[in-house]
């Protein structure tokens, strides 16, 4: 028995280990211990800033000059500005329930059940549609709100998830359109790609928010909210499309020439062959898109967008609260991380999944 | 190939230049503005992306407040006869002429300083100054004294590289004043460093000034020097070429003006219709007719304005002043007859 089980490593307990990784000389040691220590320091001045000398309740205000630590009073007191910006009061239920609803549409379109043309137009068609219904309501007895007075958290996510879902199918287009046989076409879609991505993301929205009215006619303008998701979606189609390409241009054309042996059509051999692997292929640059495009969505606010970032300003903003400006952007911090992270480990999951990497 | 792209996007790149290089021509004709709020039946005003306290700020509740917001109600209650019609839109600074050009607002009224360049140069109409905002010094009040020689031989905390900064320099040379200049970088910098007690004081906007005070421990420690540095009048700003609409926003800050000269508030408005003291009262409160058809309003428009959103006074203590928690000396936006800058017009 003995003898097959040599190819196993000799099991090494947990001290054994922490001496030879760690304290195997002096120097060693010295290194480790300073390191232990320097984070220790950092870990308890965070957590007691954050928990244990701060102050939680919004009527403790008074006490938050002595308390040393974070005042999360101005949270408790403006936490409503936060998530949901100018909304009225009111109906913040209506914000809150599309928010839930807009996660929940997102969190669904990462299980692969979901995965065909059908059904995520489906998910995203029923999501989009109760999201705009409960946001502006005008029907079911809702009282009309419009998108100036939509803001915070909501709002955010809003952006994020139009620009992704016109977003992503513009960039598979533009994608195979550059890669297309035919050079004017493929000259054609290189120029719209580069044009874009030449052009930095606050040109592109300060021309669809506020140059863009002398320019088109009035009917054709809609609101300045979606003519802004209009030009960030083209702006993040143009990179996720060059993400796209570097993938389609991975597989080795014999595979599509097998296709067409096999008699398959263009379309067969592009959503069968080419694109589930270039998804594969360049699924970390894809993700790392995604969150690129999370977290540039604040940029909205120099068109005026009431997006959470202004809103924290909006929040701290105003008499007593303007001191407490670092608890207000800890708070938004956080909120970004969590919803930053959960794509990012999300993206690792699926890599996982489908093997990248792993020939 | 390569060469046919290049010429193609400079070309394209160069028709985006000209078109922004296009004069911003949209100009109004008389009285379009109102006849376009009225149509579309709501006032829009401009707000900010975030806050600007004192002028613009959110309430607990999700609505905006300030200053300049309650201009922008008395305009939209002028037009309508309520606030309920009107829509602030929030824009950045960068944004504002631009949307104003582009009908975005219907006016801004955001701590906008008349200038040249602005009033010639971008097809922008002012109305008349409704804030003077005074660069200022702040001390602590155990100096004993506000004037400028109390700093001789002190400190100033000001911002590295600012116009401010540069204001302060020529201020105190010009008077003989030795002071010690700090500079920082940003302004929390700034506010720390008074605070912590590097500087014997602070340079800075006055309604700025009085937004840190009130978030010092003990804000009556700190008093403002009785000597302005410099004054930016803040004037509501409108597209070229509306003359109506520019009176309109003129005899607005004009209405609470006469209202606060002659002691009517929001409280007492009705007993001052009831009986009117004299002539100019009777016009105002729309008793006699006439304040309200020259510029195509109705005749109650003042009365509704000072029953809805107060006089000037009221205003000012709301957000600014007494009443509110920036504790701001009127100083120079009280009234000429209490020793301030503001003049009513007359109203015959």
């Amino acid at each position: 028995m003995a003898a097959t089980n040599y190819n196993i490593p000799p099991q090494i307990s947990f001290s054994t280990k922490l001496k030879q990784n760690f304290f195997a000389s002096p120097l060693d040691c010295l290194i480790s211990v300073l390191c232990v220590l320097f984070f220790a320091t950092v870990i308890y001045q965070f957590v007691d800033w954050a928990f244990l000398s701060s102050i939680w309740s919004a009527e403790d205000e008074s006490l938050c000059r002595d308390a040393g630590g974070a005042c999360w009073s101005v949270i408790d007191a403006r936490h409503r500005i936060i998530f949901f910006g100018l909304f009225p009061y009111e109906e913040h239920w209506r914000s809150t329930l599309a928010c839930v609803v807009m996660v929940a549409t997102m969190i669904a379109s990462c299980f692969s059940w979901f995965w065909s043309a059908f059904r995520l137009s489906f998910l995203w068609v029923l999501g989009f549609g109760s999201f705009y219904i409960l946001m502006h309501g005008g029907v079911f007895g809702l009282s009309v709100i419009t998108p100036e007075r939509w803001g915070g958290l909501a709002l955010t996510i809003f952006i994020f998830a139009a620009v992704s879902i016109i977003g992503m199918p513009l960039s598979i287009v533009l994608a195979l359109g550059r890669r297309s046989k035919l050079p004017v076409i493929a000259t054609l879609f290189g120029l719209f790609i580069d044009f874009f991505r030449s052009l930095p993301l606050l040109t592109i929205l300060f021309t669809a928010a506020v140059i863009t009215p002398f320019l088109l006619p009035g009917w054709l303008l809609g609101d300045k909210l979606y003519r802004v998701i209009a030009g960030f979606a083209i702006f993040f189609a143009c990179y996720q499309a060059e993400n796209i390409r570097a993938g389609l241009q991975a597989i080795p054309p014999g595979q599509d020439e097998a296709g067409k042996t096999l008699g398959l059509n263009f379309w067969q051999r592009v959503t069968r062959i080419q694109l589930p692997q270039a998804f594969r292929n360049s699924l970390p640059a894809i993700v790392n898109q995604f969150v690129i495009t999370f977290k540039e969505t604040s940029i909205v606010t120099i068109v005026g967008f009431f997006e959470i970032l202004a809103s924290g300003a909006a929040a701290y903003g105003t008499g007593k609260w303007t001191v407490h400006y670092i608890e207000v952007y800890v708070f938004i911090g956080a909120i970004y991380f969590m919803f930053v992270f959960s794509l990012s480990r999300y993206g690792a999951y699926l890599e996982k999944k489908l093997r990248v990497g792993n020939v | 190939m390569i060469r046919k792209q290049k010429q193609l996007l400079n070309t394209v790149a160069g028709c985006l230049v000209a078109l922004s290089l296009v004069p911003a021509t949209a100009t109004a004709a008389n009285g379009d503005t109102l006849k376009a709020v009225q149509d579309r039946g709501s006032l829009l005003c401009s707000g900010h992306n975030g806050s600007f306290p004192p002028f613009v700020q959110v309430t607990d509740d999700n609505k905006w407040s300030g200053y300049d917001i309650d201009y922008c109600r008395a305009m939209a209650v002028a037009v309508f006869g309520t606030d309920e019609k009107l829509k602030v839109v929030p824009i950045s600074w960068a944004q504002r002429f631009p949307s104003l050009q582009s009908g975005d607002v219907d006016i801004i009224i955001k701590a906008t300083g008349w200038t040249m360049g602005r009033d010639t140069e971008l097809g922008i109409q002012f109305s008349r100054p409704y804030f003077v905002g005074a660069t200022n010094v702040m001390m602590p009040k155990e100096l004993g004294s506000t004037s400028p020689d109390t700093l001789e031989g002190g400190s100033l905390c000001a911002n590295a590289g600012t116009s401010t900064e540069r204001l302060a320099a020529n201020f105190f040379k010009s008077r003989g004043i030795e002071i010690e200049m700090i500079t920082f970088e940003k302004s929390e910098e700034t506010r720390e460093a008074y605070f912590a007690g590097r500087c014997d004081s602070l340079v800075g906007w006055g309604p700025n000034l009085a937004v840190t005070r009130q978030a010092a421990e003990n804000p009556d420690d700190h008093v403002m020097m009785d000597v302005a540095l410099a004054l930016e009048p803040e004037s509501a700003a409108m597209r070229q070429g509306d003359d109506n609409w520019v009176d309109i926003a003129n005899w607005m800050f004009a209405a609470t003006w006469i209202a606060e000269a002659n002691g009517i508030t929001s409280e007492n408005v009705d007993e001052h219709k009831a009986n009117p003291a004299d002539s100019t009262v009777e016009k105002l409160l729309g008793v006699t007719p006439g304040i309200g058809e020259r510029l195509g309003l109705s005749d109650d428009w003042a009365y509704n304005v000072i029953k809805q959103v107060g006089n000037s006074a009221e205003i000012f203590d709301n957000n600014i002043g007494a009443d509110s928690v920036y504790k701001l000396d009127r100083g120079l936006n009280a009234l000429w007859s209490d020793g301030g800058v503001i003049v009513p017009m007359i109203l015959d």
